[in-house]
């Protein structure tokens, strides 16, 4: 476990902050530019979601470390509705997407690994991280 | 490929005047309109297809979904305002049989021409 | 990224920085190909061309290089776009695969043999609109004085139609050696299909039965499109409406059966809405054009003569069927 830090998510003001946070640890990391946008932008569609549809929530960034492997772990998680259908919200065109290439399957292709934690009425909890090649 | 549904209720009898024309593309919209009145016991259903140009049988597969629902609780449904070639179409179907049909008023005819 | 990649990238867009010619924007489409195929994405593409920049025209103002940063950022949503868009080309195509493999297995199940009776020569024609067909023909007999025909069309069309469709199918074979008329065979797949199919589902069926020994054909429809008899001494056509409701509607419902001689010469066409509702740009096919087309090949074969109906309304709507087309001729020779 490495340096954990986060950012609550009420507005979509908040959005930006934890790009920001997000954006500072990739760079810390060693990410280049074009990793560093695509992290940002995982954030970005993680906080949105949030945002939209739990009301508020928070973003952890954390550093990874593990054996010689470096990488960053984005957690958002929130205590909203949480998905009824994962399966669905995983699927290519579904209707948060619609062509647009967002979406939770977007946010799977600019990170490497990703996972859903999600209970109906409790919440949802979505780590996403990505190694440092 | 556009639907109108205005609703509303005079002395316990649900209004529905349907505008447009009913078809694939359009049923599942019909199918939520009609959806937004949940089925009473006992409820009065007046459906007006006066200016329904077009449906086909996904259209009236709406309406039996609808009749269905609507006579389980001992209810009834009354369509109002047909075209001869809508009308034709309940007669062949047998609908006119279980459903109360009734005619457009004012027999126009050109735009309601029923051509089979 | 591979080293390589950007070396010949940097190669390329010096020589286009130096001449500017079209030959070298040449290279450069080649080259684009060449980064597809390798699956780089747009914001990698930005990417090496802010690093190849770098070295060919070093000394460009900071405010330069941060603007390719900011480019970078515009285009992973593309990049994510593209993605997507590959990932549900691949997926249509898995079902196409899927939809010619379960139109295969349709077409198994719809295999129907005309059967042959004396006196009654027989013909059909069913066409699916799309893949998959929710109309049905079937027919049975003994091969000696009688024989069945089912015309069946499942509401809407596509893949929920021919589901429901095998569904007939079964009812059909049920009731293949019992020795129910028209009326009381409708009665059985309406039974069948009120309690499998869910409320706005319906079916509409025509069942038929000729008798050599009597050349009577008898009937019932369950809110099907009525046939048509053509009396050929008359030289006109008589629809045999029969009162009945669609198929799955209420389990009580009830079928009126008629049945009319057949003399030589006459024929009963049997069809679903695909052939009497068949749209042009212009408007609906009018009734009169289909009796038209019918008339005009009424000394043909039965075969022949459902072939030809298909292929003129084919024809006048563009070949592009709007719904399933399926027609039967039943004729008495």
């Amino acid at each position: 476990m490495g340096y954990r830090s986060s950012v609550d998510i009420h507005t979509e003001w908040d959005i930006v902050a934890a790009r920001q946070l997000g954006r500072n640890e990739a760079k810390k990391v060693g990410f280049g530019t074009v990793d560093q946008a695509r992290i940002t932008t995982a954030i970005s569609e993680l906080a949105r979601n949030i945002y939209l549809y739990a009301g508020a929530g928070k973003i952890e960034i954390e550093r990874l470390n593990e054996n010689d492997l470096f990488g960053i772990a984005i957690i958002a998680s929130d205590e909203g509705p949480g998905i009824p259908d994962v399966r669905k919200v995983m699927e290519d065109g579904y209707s948060t997407s619609g062509g647009l290439g967002a979406g939770m399957p977007g946010v799977k292709r600019l990170m490497d690994d990703f996972r859903v934690d999600t209970e109906k009425g409790k919440g949802t909890k979505i780590t996403a991280v990505k190694w440092l090649r | 490929m556009n639907l109108q549904v205005d609703l509303n209720r005079e002395d316990s009898v649900q209004h529905f005047k349907v505008i447009g024309e009913i078809d694939a593309f359009t049923a599942p919209a019909l199918r939520e309109k009609l959806a937004e009145h949940p089925v009473e016991k006992g409820m009065k259903a007046e459906i007006d297809l006066s200016d329904v140009e077009y449906m086909d049988s996904t259209g009236l597969g709406v309406f039996v979904g609808y009749f269905k629902q609507v006579k389980e609780t001992g209810g009834q449904v009354k369509i109002t305002g047909l075209s001869p070639r809508l009308k034709r179409l309940f007669d062949i179907t047998g609908l006119n049989e279980v459903m109360d049909i009734e005619e457009h008023k004012d027999d126009k005819g050109g735009l309601n021409d029923a051509t089979v | 990224m591979p080293q390589q990649t950007e070396t010949e990238y940097k190669e390329i867009l010096r020589q286009y920085l130096e001449n500017q010619s079209e030959q070298n924007l040449y290279m450069g489409e080649a080259f684009s190909r060449k980064l597809i195929e390798k699956d780089i994405s747009p914001e990698e593409v930005i990417s090496i061309h802010k690093s190849a920049l770098k070295d060919v025209l070093p000394g460009l103002p900071s405010k330069v290089w941060h603007s390719f940063d900011f480019l970078i950022e515009m285009m992973i949503r593309y990049g994510l776009a593209l993605k997507e868009h590959q990932s549900l080309v691949k997926r249509q195509e898995e079902m196409q695969l899927e939809m010619e493999v379960a139109s295969k297995v349709q077409e198994t199940l719809l295999k129907t043999k005309i059967p042959v009776v004396e006196g009654m020569d027989l013909g059909y024609v069913t066409v699916p609109s799309r893949t998959m067909s929710g109309d049905y023909i079937y027919f049975v007999g003994n091969d000696m004085d009688e024989a069945g025909v089912a015309v069946a069309d499942v509401m809407g069309k596509g893949i929920p139609a021919a589901l429901c469709m095998s569904m007939v199918k079964f009812g059909m074979d049920s009731v293949q050696h019992s020795s129910e008329g028209p009326s009381g065979v409708l009665s059985v797949i309406n039974r069948i299909v009120e309690k499998s199919v869910n409320d706005s589902m319906f079916v509409t069926m025509m069942y038929g039965r000729y008798d050599a020994k009597s050349s009577t054909f008898s009937y019932a429809s369950a809110g099907h499109e009525p046939a048509l008899h053509y009396v050929a001494s008359e030289n006109r056509f008589v629809e045999l409406d029969a009162k009945g409701l669609l198929l799955g509607v209420s389990p009580d419902a009830r079928y009126e059966e008629g049945s009319v001689a057949l003399e030589r010469g006459d024929f009963i066409a049997i069809m679903t809405d695909g052939v009497t509702e068949a749209r042009t740009p212009e408007g609906f096919v009018e009734k009169d054009t289909i009796l038209e087309i019918i008339s005009s090949v009424k000394d043909r074969p039965a075969q022949e003569m459902a072939e030809h109906v298909f292929a003129e309304l084919d024809r006048m709507q563009g070949f592009r069927l709007q719904d399933d087309f399926s027609l039967v001729i039943l004729k008495k020779e």
